[in-house]
């Protein structure tokens, strides 16, 4: 038994949530998505398939909703209905695209709920799904208030990479059998070939050395990645990230349920922030003309 | 001193219970009505005052079974909760009090109806062989007031039963 | 015949010879009806079993569960039968502690009413599990890779929670059911006796086994009684811990207990009816029985309506745009005619049982008992699907409606209750004898009578032993 693990992991788990910074985690990956930027053109969305060996479904099950994008474009219209009386043709304003992927919830509310602790929080500040412990009880999915988790409901590799598409498929990581959960990773799999490249080089993680498929696929570079605990380090010389930067200027912090924003031009902001769920992805509003 | 058992079957709790309060006054010397075993189709409620107050260890066993299973139930679970190398926390403490609160409770009950029922299965001497004095009419209609003494009392206390109107007489010699 | 006479709880010249041989006869070779309901109810049953190996072969799709409806239909009949399970807890363990005799001779069959509504229920957990193979890894039990399952997680409170309370009143069932045993022992043959000889551990009535049955009985009955309150509060916290709107109620632990004793109710005047008819019992489950389960009945709906009420309060009064979003679904969206049908069914149609013409009828009483336990299905249903069709992402608004496989297996779960429950009433006999004897001398007392003349001693008792004269049918082994 592990008392020193007990003693060890309390002390972590006060200072991370009371001071607002996690000093004793390794990274804290996190994202900052520019919503001026996105035009839904849809291409992170099909990295993510492409990468994470994502089953195409078809269209009979993807209207029934049970489709298997980690990443979805989401499309809101400022006038949802254009009335009985079609006072226009289409929309003015067009519409709003919100790309949501797993907001990797510092207090995620599907970590307590899973049965068989399927899920967990690792020293990196990812939520991580085990696909091997996972039994399929599907309660992480009800209580993920962004509905960010998909299910497995049939045995998709059966008939999703007919040969020669199932060349395709990324070695670096599993394909899905039915019956269990999966959402996205903030693709683990190029997280840890990078670290273990910088461990055994003996430096640190640089940068923009880790891309995300959907970072790396934007055209329009409207999705940010890196490691939030890249501060500024005045003895090296080494710059902050990008992300860090993109939060601290828009003055969103982790571990707080309301910002305190000085001016209105901070656009930052946290899905459902007030659920106190601590979400490491941060939106910038979109800009219009008032 | 050979040891005999003898079975005394009556109609009704009246006689049954006259028959008793006939021992208590001492009608057979050397006989109480701490010997009287008294046996019938149900508890009649007025049972404790004709045999006078008999202990039972019961509710003692059911004490220890909930102490067992509050400090069991905590324990196990804090301990099972801190092995985890990696916590699925949400942000909740390592052993969070509410959760272990609802999951001690349950064990508490577990462990009380257990030890319970243990001691029941054991007071009761339920799965020791049945003495082979017995009626099938005390399942029915009929008590019955069951001694095992030395074979000196045996022909009194018939006596005794056969004045308060028993319907039947079963006796048994031990070897 | 004057209302008083007709309308006891038990008739206290009943002689002691009669109970035993009134229930003992129930236990005889069956008739053509019993083996049509077994029929019927084998038949649910293989409709469940392949609905569910088309399940498990194909996967969870077949159900028609999709995103955002992860849950549907088990999780709403799961909870059902763990409701109706609280029934024999408050007849036998409730009304018990309170002296209520009039539970006497109907709280057999209610607490087995519970074990196998406990039985049922647990299959649900394993049935909707997407890896139902796995499903041993909720139970802690040592492993080499040191893993144990989520204590945060309220279904693994549900699974501690459930085991407790079906170890519980099994055992609380059986050691109530071992005096009853040895009576049928005593007038068995055959098989039968062997097994009762076993199963009645050797009880022979003296006092120093009536002491401590009572003392034990009492403590079971102490202790499930918060076991129930806490059984059904551990499984609405399925809900009730989560963050959903409309899940995330306060007031669901006791919404959901006084809901288990609604439907547990309804479902015991449904057996009481059908065990009266069947058994020809109407000297054990009488007229005033009933109209005192009735009332009973009757007072649990209207504590179920105000927390339905309260919490339709709790949500207009709290500005929470998600919770009101999804009322204002059950009121007025797709799934609006059966939120509806739970309304009629949990809160108008038991006014019917405040009538006493309508109480003492029995045809009304089987439809209104029926109606009932209805009602508690349908609010099960309406507690888990309105909050998942909208939730609080717009995006995850959805319509979904079950398939064939939901159906077949929720039907099928009916049937293998069914089965149970018509094993038990041909094994064990659902009405406690010594009880009704206890009874008969209570009311005996109270009416100033003397006991003698329903015993041994009275006129024309005393039936000879059996084997030795065979003038009282014993009852046959095969």
């Amino acid at each position: 038994m592990s008392l020193s693990n007990l003693v060890d992991d309390w002390s972590k788990y006060r200072k991370g949530r009371e001071e607002g910074g996690y000093h004793d985690y390794e990274h804290m990956w996190g994202m900052s998505i520019d919503l001026n930027k996105c035009i839904g053109c849809n291409a992170c969305s099909v990295a993510c398939y492409a990468e994470n060996n994502l089953a195409v479904v078809g269209k009979e099950k993807f209207e029934k909703g049970q489709g298997m994008h980690w990443l979805r474009i989401e499309r809101y219209w400022d006038e949802p209905d254009l009335g009985e009386e079609r006072t226009a043709e289409f929309q003015q304003h067009g519409a709003s695209f919100l790309p949501m992927m797993c907001q990797q919830c510092n207090a995620a509310t599907c970590e307590p709920v899973c049965p068989v602790a399927a899920t967990y929080h690792t020293p990196d500040g990812l939520n991580a799904q085990v696909y091997n412990r996972c039994i399929g009880s599907r309660y992480c999915s009800n209580n993920c208030p962004y509905r960010l988790r998909y299910f497995n409901f049939w045995s998709f590799y059966e008939d999703s990479w007919p040969a020669p598409l199932n060349m395709q498929l990324n070695p670096d990581i599993t394909v899905r059998d039915k019956g269990v959960m999966e959402k996205c990773t903030f693709c683990v799999q190029r997280i840890r070939t990078v670290k273990d490249k910088a461990r055994m080089e003996d430096r640190k993680v640089r940068d923009g050395e880790v891309q995300t498929a959907c970072s790396q696929t934007c055209p329009t570079g409207a999705i940010e990645f890196g490691d939030m605990l890249g501060m500024y380090d005045p003895e090296t010389g080494v710059a902050e990230t990008r992300v860090t930067k993109m939060w601290r200027k828009h003055q969103v912090e982790l571990g707080k349920t309301k910002q305190n924003k000085q001016t209105p031009d901070m656009r930052g902001y946290r899905v459902f922030e007030f659920l106190n769920t601590d979400p490491c992805v941060m939106y910038l509003d979109r800009v219009r003309e008032v | 001193m050979k040891k005999c058992r003898i079975l005394g079957l009556f109609g009704n709790f009246d006689d049954a219970f006259a028959a008793i309060g006939d021992f208590k006054n001492h009608k057979v010397d050397g006989i109480t009505v701490d010997d009287v075993t008294f046996l019938s189709p149900i508890e009649h409620p007025d049972i404790d005052d004709v045999l006078g107050p008999r202990p039972s260890v019961i509710p003692k066993v059911t004490l220890c079974g909930a102490s067992f299973g509050i400090t069991f139930g905590f324990l196990f679970l804090a301990s099972a909760q801190s092995n985890f190398l990696i916590q699925p926390q949400g942000g909740k403490a390592i052993v969070p009090l509410p959760s272990n609160i609802v999951l001690t409770y349950e064990m508490m009950i577990l462990f009380s109806v257990i030890f319970t029922v243990i001691a029941f299965l054991v007071t009761t001497r339920l799965f020791r062989k049945r003495k082979s004095l017995y009626s099938e009419h005390i399942s029915n209609d009929q008590v019955a007031i069951e001694f095992e003494v030395d074979e000196k009392y045996i022909d009194q206390i018939k006596a005794v039963f056969k004045d308060n109107h028993s319907v039947e007489i079963r006796e048994e010699v031990q070897s | 015949m004057q209302n008083n006479e007709v309308y006891k709880d038990i008739n206290e010249d009943l002689k002691w010879t009669q109970i035993n041989k009134d229930i003992l006869q129930s236990m005889e070779n069956p008739r053509k009806g019993y083996w049509i309901s077994v029929a019927v109810c084998l038949f649910l049953i293989m409709f469940a079993v392949v609905g569910e190996i088309y399940q498990y072969q194909i996967g969870m799709g077949v159900a028609n569960l999709n995103w955002p409806h992860m849950w549907d239909l088990y999780i709403a009949t799961f909870i059902f039968w763990i409701g109706m399970s609280h029934a024999g807890t408050l007849l036998s363990a409730i009304l018990h502690i309170m002296n209520a005799d009039w539970r006497k001779p109907i709280y057999r069959f209610a607490e087995a009413m519970t074990t196998f509504s406990l039985m049922t229920a647990g299959l649900f957990p394993m049935i909707h599990l997407g890896r139902l193979w796995n499903m041993y890894w909720v139970l802690p039990y040592l492993t080499d890779r040191g893993i144990w399952p989520n204590f945060r997680s309220p279904l693994v409170w549900d699974a501690f929670a459930i085991s407790t309370y079906l170890t519980s009143s099994a055992l609380f069932l059986f050691i109530g059911m071992i005096p009853d045993l040895a009576i049928c022992r005593d007038n068995a043959r055959g098989w039968r006796k062997k097994l009762y000889t076993a199963l009645s551990l050797g009880w022979r009535g003296d006092d120093r086994q009536w002491r401590n049955f009572r003392r034990t009985y009492l403590i079971m009955a102490c202790f499930l009684i918060p076991l129930a309150v806490s059984v059904h509060s551990i499984v609405s916290s399925d809900f009730a811990m989560s963050i959903m709107p409309g899940w995330s109620v306060t007031s669901f632990p006791p919404y959901f207990v006084a809901g288990a004793l609604y439907s547990g109710c309804a479902a015991i005047i449904t057996l009481f009816i059908l065990l009266r008819y069947y058994f020809r019992w109407e000297e054990y489950m009488t007229i005033a029985i009933l109209e005192k389960t009735c009332k009973l009945t009757f007072a649990i709906a209207m504590v179920w309506t105000y927390l339905n009420l309260i919490e339709f309060a709790s949500v207009w009064y709290g500005h929470s745009a998600a919770d009101k979003e999804v009322l204002l679904a059950k009121f007025s969206g797709p799934y609006a005619p059966f939120f509806w049908g739970m309304i009629f069914c949990g809160s108008i149609v038991p006014f019917v049982l405040a009538f006493e013409k309508w109480r003492r009828h029995l045809p009304t009483m089987m439809v209104v008992s029926i109606l009932l336990n209805l009602g508690m299905w349908l609010e099960r249903w309406m507690i888990v699907t309105p909050t998942l069709s909208l939730s609080y992402h717009p995006i995850a608004h959805d319509v979904m409606w079950p398939s064939w496989v939901q159906w077949f297996i929720v039907a099928g779960s009916f049937g293998w209750f069914g089965l149970l429950f018509l094993v038990f009433v041909k094994v064990f006999p659902s009405v406690s004898m010594y009880e009704c004897k206890e009874m008969v001398l209570h009311r005996r007392e109270l009416a100033n009578k003397e006991i003698s003349p329903v015993m041994a001693n009275g006129p024309g008792g005393g039936a000879p032993a059996p084997g030795v004269a065979n003038k009282s049918p014993g009852v046959e082994g095969s």
